[in-house]
């Protein structure tokens, strides 16, 4: 079991079986870059509803190719037909939500469920219907790709790739068109046209990943990987680096177990490794992480300590708190007895010298104060410009230099 | 010389030139019939009560806004064709804050009409950002999150995005709107040393007690144009009237449209 799952990992599974490894890293890479953006713009759920459109267009296709031949299983004109129709509910979502009042949640839960249910029925259909592959329909709802052929990985994992350079050379459009579609517009960048372009893009992935994700779990592979990524980083470049990249291994390692057993659904383990990276995201990010989280917590609880201790120093006042003595002593800034040392002397003048700066800042600036992260306790030249510290030491009262 | 000339020819044309415009929101027009011209090197305001199409106006200008009727010109020619000589400090509000960026990529975003699609963002192009950042005193922000930035902080960020595009002429939405003293300080001091630089700037502004001591030139609307011209023939307390009607009183008015006389209050 354990030496298959290496062998398609390290692609001597045989053509095929690395074929599709290849292909579905290759449509996570894209689904993950695309879906960032889709995510920066706020549109997550848009692509729940193209993915469900696909499945009306995919079974008439069939349905019609089946009539002509025979059999229905024709890839390329199966992903034609979830294409027409995809971009028939996009078509009525944008539609819906611009020219009535409903908002575009609304108009994706009535288009989504709607063309979704006309798929079903026809699946059914298709079950009465006398050709071959209709088994071969459900495997597009969840992902199969045991059976694959090589042309269809071909031409997942190339379209894949396109799809890929094209986000690339758009990346700067779209950046601007999620951060401020005025701005863009400004930039000499047509807002409206990005935009229709980033759902052909989303439209696209969703599509040439049916056969291998499924149209129901494809959302997952456009929207965690994103969401991985802002664990990681603040910045949209690495962003969308990190969510190609952790949409690539999760379509790598989720298509490389199903390929160890037939029967194995690649959608569901795709979209689980997918989840596997994010949750190591979740846990250990060293920004938002839950580890970091309560390590963060408890530096701060530290540092309210700390400043607490020397203020008290600096005015000469009893300090009682344990946590705060030991805080002061690990510093260095009070002896065993309590009683402050020199350089403990120094940094309680410092912190009272702090403080006063951000008391006048509170008292000057009521309104940018408050909306400062826990202001007051980092180090004011760190969290304030410059010039606006130095008009601040100007109006400070010349301190008074005790003993 | 060709291009000398070419030069020359650019000069003599107002950096941005409005004739007729007018722009609505459904039936009720916003701005009506304005004809605006900015002369070149000036720092021009504009000013006029809530609701009288301040930023519509310039939205307008720039191709955001759909105009109903109207013509403008950016150095004689449509603004698509001059977009690049052209930088937009919008509203501080018509961002979302939290939005996964850096203050440097904020900037940057100023230059990216300048990259082609295979090109990476340089060293160059850093160091560029940098000394823009440096002059609005938030180069020690650079890999700040947005979002913690506070909101005369965040308007610094937005003009040295304007900054870094070295644009002919910039427009300022609001600049000094929910921002610290300092950053007003801070910001009206690169508006005045890029006047110094010949650039032109049209800010729209909403603080009357101001006007006199910041801008050269100032434009009173209220939906139509009230008046135009240099700050001490328009900015008068007669044209005020007729932009804010009622809403400012004579002591009011007296104390704004002569900010150095002491008006002494019994």
């Amino acid at each position: 079991m354990l030496e298959l799952l290496w062998q398609a990992l390290t692609f001597t599974a045989g053509y095929n079986t690395s074929l599709v490894t290849l292909g579905s890293a290759m449509l996570g890479a894209s689904a993950g870059m695309i879906g960032s953006f889709i995510v920066l713009r706020k549109r997550s759920l848009v692509s729940d509803a193209v993915s469900h459109a696909t499945l009306p267009g995919l079974t008439l296709a069939f349905i019609i190719i089946g009539l002509f031949t025979g059999d229905g299983r024709w890839l390329p004109g199966l992903l034609l037909g979830a294409a027409a129709s995809a971009a028939a509910g996009l078509w009525g979502v944008q539609g819906i939500s611009n020219r009535t009042r409903l908002g575009e949640d609304a108009a994706i839960g009535a288009v989504l469920s709607t063309l979704f249910g006309l798929g079903v029925v026809l699946i059914t259909v298709i079950q009465a219907m006398d050709v071959t592959g209709q088994s071969g329909i459900s495997g597009y709802l969840v992902g199969a790709t045991a059976g694959m052929l090589a042309s269809e990985a071909q031409l997942i994992g190339i379209s894949a790739l396109v799809l890929l350079i094209i986000v690339f050379m758009f990346r700067r459009p779209f950046l601007l068109v999620c951060f401020d579609r005025q701005y863009a517009y400004t930039q000499g960048i047509n807002a409206n046209r990005i935009d229709m372009l980033m759902l052909l893009l989303l439209l696209t992935v969703t599509v040439i990943g049916l056969k291998i994700t499924g149209l129901i779990l494809i959302v997952a592979l456009t929207i965690i990987p994103p969401v991985t990524g802002r664990f990681w980083t603040d910045q949209p470049s690495r962003l969308v680096g990190i969510a190609a990249l952790s949409g690539a291994v999760a379509g790598y390692i989720g298509a490389a177990i199903s390929s160890i057993a037939a029967g194995l659904p690649t959608g569901p383990l795709i979209v689980l490794t997918a989840f596997v990276l994010f949750a190591i995201g979740l846990l250990f990010s060293p920004r938002r992480g839950m580890v970091a989280m309560v390590l963060a917590q408890r530096r701060f609880r530290r540092r309210v300590h700390l400043r607490q201790g020397l203020l008290a120093l600096a005015r000469d006042e009893a300090i009682y708190d344990e946590l705060t003595l030991k805080v002061l002593r690990r510093q260095g800034y009070i002896r065993r007895d309590g009683v402050a040392t020199p350089p403990g002397l120094v940094a309680a003048r410092d912190a009272e010298h702090e403080e006063q700066l951000w008391a006048l800042y509170r008292q000057l600036y009521p309104d940018e104060a408050a909306q400062l992260d826990h202001h007051g306790l980092e180090p004011i030249d760190d969290s304030l410009p410059p010039d606006m510290v130095s008009s601040l030491e100007t109006r400070l009262p010349l301190p008074t230099r005790s003993a | 010389m060709k291009t000398a000339h070419a030069m020359q020819h650019t000069d003599t044309t107002s950096p941005l030139t409005i004739t007729g415009l007018t722009v609505s929101y459904g039936q009720k027009p916003v701005v009506f019939s304005v004809d605006c011209e900015v002369p070149e090197g000036s720092l021009m305001a504009i000013v006029g009560p809530n609701g009288a199409g301040k930023s519509t106006l310039l939205k307008a200008a720039l191709g955001i806004a759909p105009r109903i009727s109207g013509d403008i010109r950016v150095y004689g020619q449509p603004y698509r064709m001059q977009a690049h000589r052209l930088a937009y400090v919008p509203q501080r509000s018509s961002v979302d804050w939290d939005f996964p960026t850096t203050v440097l990529e904020v900037v940057l975003m100023g230059l990216f009409h300048t990259m082609r699609w295979w090109q990476f963002t340089r060293r160059r192009h850093r160091d560029k950002a940098m000394a823009c950042l440096a002059r609005v005193g938030m180069d020690a922000f650079a890999d700040r999150q947005i979002g913690q930035l506070s909101g005369g902080q965040q308007q610094r960020v937005f003009l040295a995005r304007a900054l870094v595009q070295e644009a002919d002429l910039t427009i300022l939405d609001e600049p000094f709107a929910g921002v610290d003293a300092a950053t007003e300080k801070a910001i009206i001091e690169v508006l005045k040393s890029l006047k110094r630089e010949g650039k032109t700037l049209l800010c729209v502004h909403h603080d009357l007690s101001t006007v006199s001591e910041y801008f050269d030139h100032v434009l009173l609307l209220n939906v139509r144009r009230i008046a135009m011209g240099p700050v001490q023939d328009t900015f008068t307390a007669e044209h005020l009237q007729q932009a804010y009607g009622g809403r400012l009183n004579a002591i009011q008015l007296e104390r704004i449209t002569h900010p150095d006389s002491s008006v002494s209050q019994a």
